[in-house]
């Protein structure tokens, strides 16, 4: 790694390598997000202003932050966990080959399977006169009096999952595959069953790709608005909902208040990025 | 990795050249006066049709082809002036929506830019003062009643409708006939807001009206709100957002929305939807069209303007069940098919309010609706 | 079974040595010893609650388009019958496959950069590629358009410019999910060894990145864009503010009033993008094997 004696000229060598990228996203991704910043220091009448990001300490906006971690850490270890046991599955659990090609290109599409279109198939299935609801009421089990309800907390994960799940699988199939078979063998050899292989071996190499899957299924819910929009209309205040409200529709709201939330959502993901990297550098030691 | 360059290129030349390419618009500076109205425009219509042809192109935002039969009105105009594209942005996009629009594309010549817009009634004035409309006085500007339009010209009333109950009698087969019917038992669970009540003008009127029905006043949305939160305490209200197609579905068996879009509803999945306009509590929304400061083919825009206020564009609208502005007008010269009249629903009785009353209303109503109705979907 | 002395069978795509592995090229189905019956059923019952779960809104929806008042049928034959269809999604593939290409050439060579020599800046670099999550559709477009579409820049100018301007956008937005799969797929191969011995063999950059980590990457790269055609196929708010006549602005038409066609739509959709993400598959393992 970095060394003392490094030459100065290597140094920059090694920028150059990531130009394209930081060209690419600086025009794409950064100038964006920074017109973004710039406009949530706009007032209403066009004044500069603190204002916006100070109205980030509400309640509203804060149970509304509170509410997107929330919602996004739930589907991002439910997808993560089942998505892992998925993929893991299809690749290591002896299944026909053909189940595993068609559970990864399934997921490629089933991966952005979102917004009205996976909302409106939710409600037909688990709505309230949707098919299951309908044919369970007729095997004499209401599910709606049970307590389930599709335009809840809960029915909106269970609706994420739907992309989270894909999503995961996808991404974490080349880390499965990269598990060298020596290791299991050699781990039988040594007397060690499956749980003490995976406990000992298989999981800890992969934590570090699991975790930044997990970041990744984080990010997707986080950033996720048309699903919960399509279910609910505004009244799950997930962040990027609060957004959307303030943003856009027919009421003149307070736009300034908008991009102060969607900067604060960058807060958020960057204090992500921060906590994951340190997880990740963890699990990193082991294999260093 | 040979063998890709080629494909590379070939995919990349796809993508260039795919699509019509703009025809070259000139920017047109903004701001241009007022053209005088006259009643028989004769010489000035035929100048204006040359220019918009000579610009070739006209950028609408915010037209579903549903809302108000937009679709026939806009295959009208492009049958009257086949040399003119019209560039159809953001069917989906809210009045804000498009006001973000011009303002983004304030030095665009491009079709992403808005020529024209259309939103509700309180974003005339308001995008007036920010600069970002132009005035325009179309050739039957005075038909237009004098209270659905800026008097300098800049904004001006198109169309109103009224909100009514939309059911879908094959799930609901007892359609309410007014507001308190709504809290009946046997609506459990299948009362829905045709839109979020912090953003969407149909649900924030929604409940605007359920004041007028219960003690409130155009001044005052309070009852409304307290309506609300009795429907949702009976159980009635679920907090999804209803739409054409969870309506002919059946989720969301009852909603409230405007008559235009209900009927058009009606007319595109079955005779099961029914349409009925309150007895108590009748709230008519005007819309209104501007042209767009920036618009970067203004002379289309202003031909466009001048189809809509004509008899042929505003009898478009009530195609769609809209009652156009001019009606009144249109009525008194006995230029209004029967048939086409007698598919409006009765409205009789409904009131509009003022724009200093509907911002009231609207500040009310998204401020309160949590604390009030309830109805958030908590974690 | 035992291990050591037996020597190797051969190696496939499908793998299976019972003798020594002979590195990660063997896909071996089990990766241990033969299951049990009972320890096969772990990964048959997930599999079948992972379909069951998938299975059933698209089944929800398959009886949604059937409820056309104008017959079972009704919606299915109206909405292929919609001559707008097939030429937006004509459009949506090319532009799918082109940002395919553009996430490829900027995202591989820089996850591999950063593994190999700057690994401290991974945080960063990650950060930026999860931008996409945070920067609302609507706030991204009309930025864009607010930066590179004024004069002199005018990139929005065209039809066909500003479908570059899209596609490269998209290629931005697919990042988060590009960069992971990379990333990961980077994670199982000794990168730096790999590329020493290249090094020591005269290989350049240019070389390297092609004939060893692309090759090397396969699952990682499909991974990556598989999720790339998916994110640009269903991706609307960019292309209505752009003015594209893709593929969503399409169906967020049909979305609007006609419930009934528009389940058609989706299963459509997903049929077709599922074989077209199979075909993409196939060939590529294909190319794989020829090597």
């Amino acid at each position: 790694m970095g060394g003392a004696g490094r030459p100065p000229f290597r140094l920059s060598w090694n920028w150059v390598g990531i130009v394209p990228f930081l060209v690419f996203a600086g025009t794409f991704l950064v100038l964006p997000t920074i017109v973004l910043g710039l406009r949530a220091l706009e007032a209403p009448d066009g004044a500069t202003t603190l204002e916006n990001f100070r109205n980030l300490t509400t309640p509203v906006v804060v149970d509304s932050f509170r509410l997107s971690v929330k919602i996004s850490l739930l589907t991002a270890i439910a997808g993560g966990v089942f998505g892992f046991l998925l993929a893991w599955s299809v690749l290591l659990g002896g299944l026909p080959k053909p189940v595993r090609s068609l559970l990864t290109t399934f997921s490629g599409v089933a991966s952005n399977f979102a917004g009205v279109p996976l909302a409106s198939a939710f409600i037909n299935t688990a709505g309230r006169i949707g098919l299951i609801t309908v044919l369970l009421k007729a095997a004499g089990f209401d599910i709606y009096k049970a307590g389930f309800d599709l335009y809840s907390f809960i029915g909106i994960s269970v609706v994420y999952l739907y992309f989270q799940f894909p999503l995961m699988v996808l991404v974490i199939t080349p880390s499965i595959e990269g598990l060298r078979t020596e290791w299991r063998e050699a781990s039988e050899n040594l007397g060690a069953s499956a749980y003490q292989y995976w406990r000992y071996v298989g999981l800890p190499v992969l934590m570090p790709s699991i975790l930044g899957a997990m970041i990744l299924l984080f990010g997707n819910s986080f950033g996720a608005h048309a699903t919960a929009f399509a279910l609910t209309g505004g009244n799950l205040r997930l962040a990027t909902i609060l957004i959307g409200q303030q943003i856009s529709g027919d009421v003149l709201q307070d736009p300034g208040l908008g991009y102060a939330v969607a900067m604060g959502m960058v807060g958020v993901m960057a204090v992500s990025i921060g906590v994951y990297s340190l997880l990740q550098r963890r699990s990193e030691r082991w294999l260093a | 990795m040979r063998r890709l360059i080629p494909v590379v290129a070939l995919v990349f030349i796809v993508a260039a050249c795919g699509g019509d390419d703009d025809t070259t618009a000139t920017t047109a500076a903004p701001g241009t006066t007022p053209a005088p109205g006259t009643t028989v425009a004769a010489d000035p219509m035929a100048d204006l049709v040359a220019a918009a042809e000579a610009e070739g192109m006209l950028t609408t935002i915010a037209l579903p082809h549903d809302w108000c039969n937009y679709g026939a009105v806009i295959d009208g105009f492009k049958a009257k002036y086949p040399g003119i594209t019209v560039n159809e942005l953001v069917p989906d996009a809210g009045s804000a929506d498009e006001i973000e629009a011009i303002k983004a594309n304030t030095d665009n010549p491009g079709p992403q830019a808005p020529d024209v817009i259309d939103v509700g009634l309180a974003f005339g004035p308001s995008s007036k003062a920010e600069g970002l409309i132009q005035p325009y006085k179309v050739s039957t500007w005075d038909s237009i009643p004098a209270d659905a339009k800026d008097p300098d010209g800049y904004w001006y009333g198109d169309y109103y409708g009224v909100l009514a109950f939309e059911v879908n009698t094959a799930v609901q087969p007892d359609v309410p006939t007014d507001w308190a019917d709504l809290l009946d038992p046997k609506y459990a669970g299948q009362i829905a807001l045709a839109g979020d009540p912090r953003a969407s003008n149909q649900a924030i009127f929604s409940v605007y009206a359920a004041a007028l029905a219960n003690g409130g006043s155009l001044d005052d949305a309070q009852a409304g709100l307290d309506f609300f939160a009795s429907l949702n305490e009976a159980g009635n209200l679920v907090p999804l957002i209803a739409e054409s197609g969870t309506v002919a579905s059946g989720e969301t068996p009852v909603t409230v929305r405007w008559t235009y879009n209900a009927l058009a509803n009606r007319d595109e999945n079955g005779e099961a939807i029914q349409v009925v306009v309150p007895d108590s509590g009748r709230f008519a929304g005007v819309y209104v069209q501007a042209i767009s400061a920036y618009a970067p083919h203004p002379n289309a825009a202003k031909l466009w303007m001048e189809y809509l206020y004509s008899d042929e564009g505003q009898l478009g609208w009530l195609s769609g069940y809209c009652n156009p502005i001019r009606y009144e007008d249109m009525a008194a010269r006995g230029v209004v098919p029967g048939d086409l009249a007698a598919k409006l629903p009765d409205t009789v009785g409904a009131v509009f309010p003022a724009i200093e009353q509907i911002e009231a209303a609207k500040t009310l109503i998204t401020e309160n609706w949590d604390a009030v109705v309830g109805l958030n979907v908590g974690g | 079974m035992s291990i050591g002395a037996a020597p190797s069978g051969p190696i496939t795509e499908f793998g299976t040595v019972e003798g020594v592995g002979m590195g990660r090229v063997t896909h071996e189905p089990g990766g241990g010893p033969p299951r049990s019956r009972l320890a096969r059923l772990w990964p048959w019952s997930i599999v079948l609650l992972g379909s069951l779960y998938f299975l059933m809104p698209l089944i929800g929806t398959v009886r949604m388009s059937l409820r056309h008042n104008q017959g079972a049928s009704a919606a299915w034959r109206l909405i292929l019958a919609n001559e707008d269809l097939w030429p937006a999604f004509r459009e949506s593939m090319v532009n799918g496959l082109a940002t395919i290409v553009v996430s490829l050439l900027v995202i591989v060579p820089t996850a591999y950069w950063v593994t190999l020599k700057l690994p401290k800046l991974r945080p960063i670099i990650e950060f930026i590629t999860l931008l996409p999550f945070v920067i609302p559709g609507v706030v991204l477009v009309l930025a864009l358009i607010r930066l590179y579409s004024a004069p002199p820049l005018l990139l929005t100018r065209t039809y066909g410019s500003t479908r570059l301007v899209m596609i490269c956008a998209y290629a931005a937005l697919s990042f988060p999910y590009m960069y992971r799969a990379v990333d990961n797929g980077l994670r199982a191969i000794d990168v730096r060894a790999l590329t020493e011995a290249a090094q020591s063999l005269g290989a350049g950059w240019p070389t390297i990145l092609a004939k060893v980590i692309f090759p090397n990457l396969k699952v990682a790269l499909i991974s990556g864009a598989l999720l790339t055609f998916a994110i640009v196929m269903g991706e609307l708010t960019i292309a209505l503010y752009m003015a594209q006549r893709t593929l969503a602005p399409f169906m967020a038409d049909i979305v609007r009033n006609k419930p009934f066609e528009a389940a058609a739509l989706t299963l459509i959709m997903f049929a077709v993008t599922w074989v077209a993400l199979g075909m993409i598959s196939f060939v590529t393992n294909r190319a794989g094997k020829r090597r």
